[in-house]
């Protein structure tokens, strides 16, 4: 044992001092751009293909795309800014849109402003309004959750619908069609989650409106938009036009079977609807359906995300002029990801390009893109603020009182009374 | 007659309750490997018979994951830990057990204490420690906090409480120095809580997520339950994949407990009989 230990011994020190003197190198090496992202077949291999293509022009920056699960990106980051331990942290992170300001508030002077850098005119303004803080923006807008109707054409027809129908809805005919195809076909018009508030929420912006004003103070007792909302999420469920799911798979499960007509998600979903190749010609787009009070669009938001610069990083130049060559200016390269992993970015004028114009036989020929395109302009700006995901906990808790027929006044009183007694 | 229906009908609660019990246990693991042989939309629709993507789903968590690394890196965690943890904490065991002195209790009412501090409110310090000494991304930080553990002390001072002190006192007789005696003498006869001990370390470290997740940083150092996180957050996680992902990251796991099964339910029993 003893002798064992003294012949190995020299030997793992060796290793030791070898493994760190190798790290110190690969620290030392400059110019390589490391980047925090949540999603192997998405955003990681987005940024892979935004890299290659800054590496072509400049050889001598590489990337680095590490990629964690969301919520473990969101732990490391956290970890990582309050210990102050800069090095620990990537030069490039992707923030979810909903908790920009989180980050941006709760850590001032860790991310590096690009207001004078990229020209944020071209991008879709409620991306932008998304990542200001005092006059600043911080961020590159990337992808957007510009939401659409999603419709089965046969089943509207078997119900004696036309997709000329689907057009300009308001929510109080949604229902009205939802239950003339559940009579006529058997089949409910929409899944939809209890426990899971993205309704709602795609509603409440479509009106212009938030959780939280413009100045961040919790907007919910006097908020149209919400309790338009909530009433319109109770008639649904009131007139049982809804097949409930259980959690996002089970959410997913609905359409995928076949067993509603209808699907009213961000575009993002676009992907998981076309898996489905028996489905081929059977989907329609749509706008989504207006609230129908003072302010109401067809468009809204749901979900998105952002990349953010470290205001620490060695290679902060460098991170900023590779995401404004590509992100901000790059059409091909817009082409490139919708083509591929369908991904709708926030560049207004990546509508030009081949890939947004191409008519998608899915959906039978229609020019899918270029109506999310002009949906996306269309998208009301609000402040996401600090604490959405608190709020959003606070109405879900409210949803099942509420298909009990319990007031909207009195729902939104307790969502108030929750949400203050959260963010003390 | 009577008492012979009260014996069958309590056999029959008896069986059906473990029966019951069992299948809860086993139906997770049943549906893993079912859902490694289906694709992801199947496996959403609840499909519980064998499908046939168990060779795409291999396949595409070979191409998404570079498997060899991800395993040699999860290995060298594990077995640093395993052995280094079993080394200094049973030592520690021992010298609790063995070492009279005033303020032992203290120290060690002390040490049992931190059990209750959970560790998401260590992190940051620790965090901070690893940072000022150079040490993020490596997997030393990942082995070195884990090492000096309250609970193995606590395991390993707890059976050494039946390790008969006159076996020390002879050994002393015969004049073997302390280290000596627990090297040869307390060593192999605590075998069987040295084997309980390594498959609960061994168990612990392979399944550690939070610190290593916070403290690498590259996809070269990743372990495997990061990847499979990072393989199941995705928008749309490939569900088959997943599933291929979990049952290799189990195999090692059942491995080690089929073949030290017979010790491990000895040391829970005690070394010393």
């Amino acid at each position: 044992m003893d002798i064992l230990a003294r012949a190995y011994l020299p030997r793992i020190a060796g290793l030791a001092l070898a493994s760190a003197s190798f790290l110190a190198v690969t620290a030392a090496e400059a110019k390589e751009i490391t980047i925090w992202c949540w999603d192997p077949n998405f955003n990681v291999a987005i940024m892979k293909e935004a890299g290659a293509r800054y590496t072509k022009k400049h050889a001598d920056v590489t990337f680095n795309v590490v990629d964690f699960a969301k919520t473990d990106v969101e732990q490391k980051l956290q970890t990582g800014l309050a210990s102050g331990t800069a090095d620990a942290l990537p030069d490039i992170v992707l923030i979810e849109d909903y908790g920009a300001q989180k980050y941006l508030q709760s850590f001032p002077g860790a991310f590096a402003p690009l207001s004078g850098t990229v020209d944020y005119s071209g991008f879709a303004p409620y991306k932008v309004e998304v990542m200001t803080l005092d006059g600043q923006v911080y961020g590159m807008p990337f992808d957007s959750g510009v939401t659409g109707l999603y419709y089965r054409k046969d089943y509207l027809e078997q119900a004696g619908f036309k997709p000329e129908d689907m057009q300009n809805l308001t929510w109080d005919r949604f229902i009205e069609i939802g239950r003339q195809v559940e009579t006529k076909t058997g089949k409910k018009m929409m899944g939809l989650d209890p426990n899971d508030a993205g309704l709602v929420r795609i509603m409440m912006q479509s009106a212009g409106q938030w959780y939280f004003d413009k100045e961040g103070k919790t907007n919910i007792t006097g908020n149209a938009a919400l309790k338009a909302a909530l009433e319109t999420v109770g008639k649904i469920m009131q007139a049982d036009i809804y097949k409930a799911a259980n959690g996002w798979s089970d959410w997913v499960g609905t359409f995928t079977s076949g067993d509603v007509a209808t699907v009213m998600a961000g575009v993002w979903i676009t992907g998981t609807v076309k898996a489905q190749p028996d489905q081929a010609g059977k989907w329609g787009v749509a706008p989504i359906p207006t609230l129908g009070i003072e302010g109401a669009t067809h468009a809204s938001n749901l979900g998105g995300s952002s990349w953010y610069v470290l205001e620490s990083s060695a290679e902060k130049a460098e991170a900023i002029d590779f995401l404004n060559e590509i992100y901000a200016k790059d059409i091909d390269f817009y082409q490139k990801i919708l083509q591929e992993r369908g991904a709708v970015g926030s560049l207004l004028a990546a509508r030009g390009g081949a890939a947004y114009e191409a008519a998608d036989p899915f959906f039978g020929g229609e020019k899918v893109w270029q109506n999310f395109s002009d949906w996306l302009a269309k998208v009301p700006s609000v402040n996401y603020g600090v604490f959405t995901n608190e709020a959003d906990l606070a109405v879900t808790a409210q949803l099942p009182a509420l298909t009990q027929g319990m007031p909207v006044d009195e729902a939104l009183k307790a969502i108030e009374s929750e949400i203050s007694g959260q963010i003390q | 007659m009577n008492t012979s229906v009260t014996r069958n009908a309590s056999a029959v609660f008896t069986y059906g309750f473990l029966g019951l019990m069992a299948f809860l246990s086993v139906f997770p693991f049943i549906w893993m490997v079912l859902g490694a042989t289906n694709s992801s939309i199947d496996i959403i629709k609840g499909n519980l018979l064998p499908g046939e993507a168990l060779a795409t789903n291999v396949g595409n968590f070979f191409t998404l994951v570079n498997v060899p690394l991800v395993f040699w890196n999860s290995a060298k965690v594990t077995i640093l830990a395993t052995v280094l943890t079993l080394a200094v904490s049973s030592l520690a065991g021992y010298g609790f057990e063995m070492f009279r002195s005033r303020q032992r209790e203290r120290v060690y009412r002390v040490m049992l204490l931190t059990l209750m501090i959970p560790f998401a409110a260590l992190m940051i310090p620790l965090f901070i420690m690893m940072g000022k000494s150079g040490l993020i991304n490596t997997h030393l930080a990942v082995v070195l906090p884990s090492i000096g553990s309250a609970f193995v002390i606590f395991y390993f001072r707890q059976s050494t409480k039946a390790f008969p002190s006159e076996l020390r006192d002879a050994a002393k007789v015969d004049g073997l120095k302390e280290w000596q005696i627990f090297l040869f003498i307390y060593v192999p006869v605590m075998r069987s809580t040295y084997a309980a001990a390594f498959i609960i370390v061994f168990m612990t470290a392979w399944n550690n997520y939070l610190w290593p997740l916070i403290v690498l940083q590259s996809n070269e150092t990743k372990t495997i339950t990061l990847v499979i996180s990072s393989l199941a957050s995705a928008y749309y996680p490939d569900y088959g994949v997943v599933m291929v992902g979990t049952i290799l990251a189990t195999l090692p796991t059942l491995a080690v407990f089929f073949f030290m099964q017979r010790q491990f339910v000895q040391g829970m029993l005690g070394s010393v009989k």
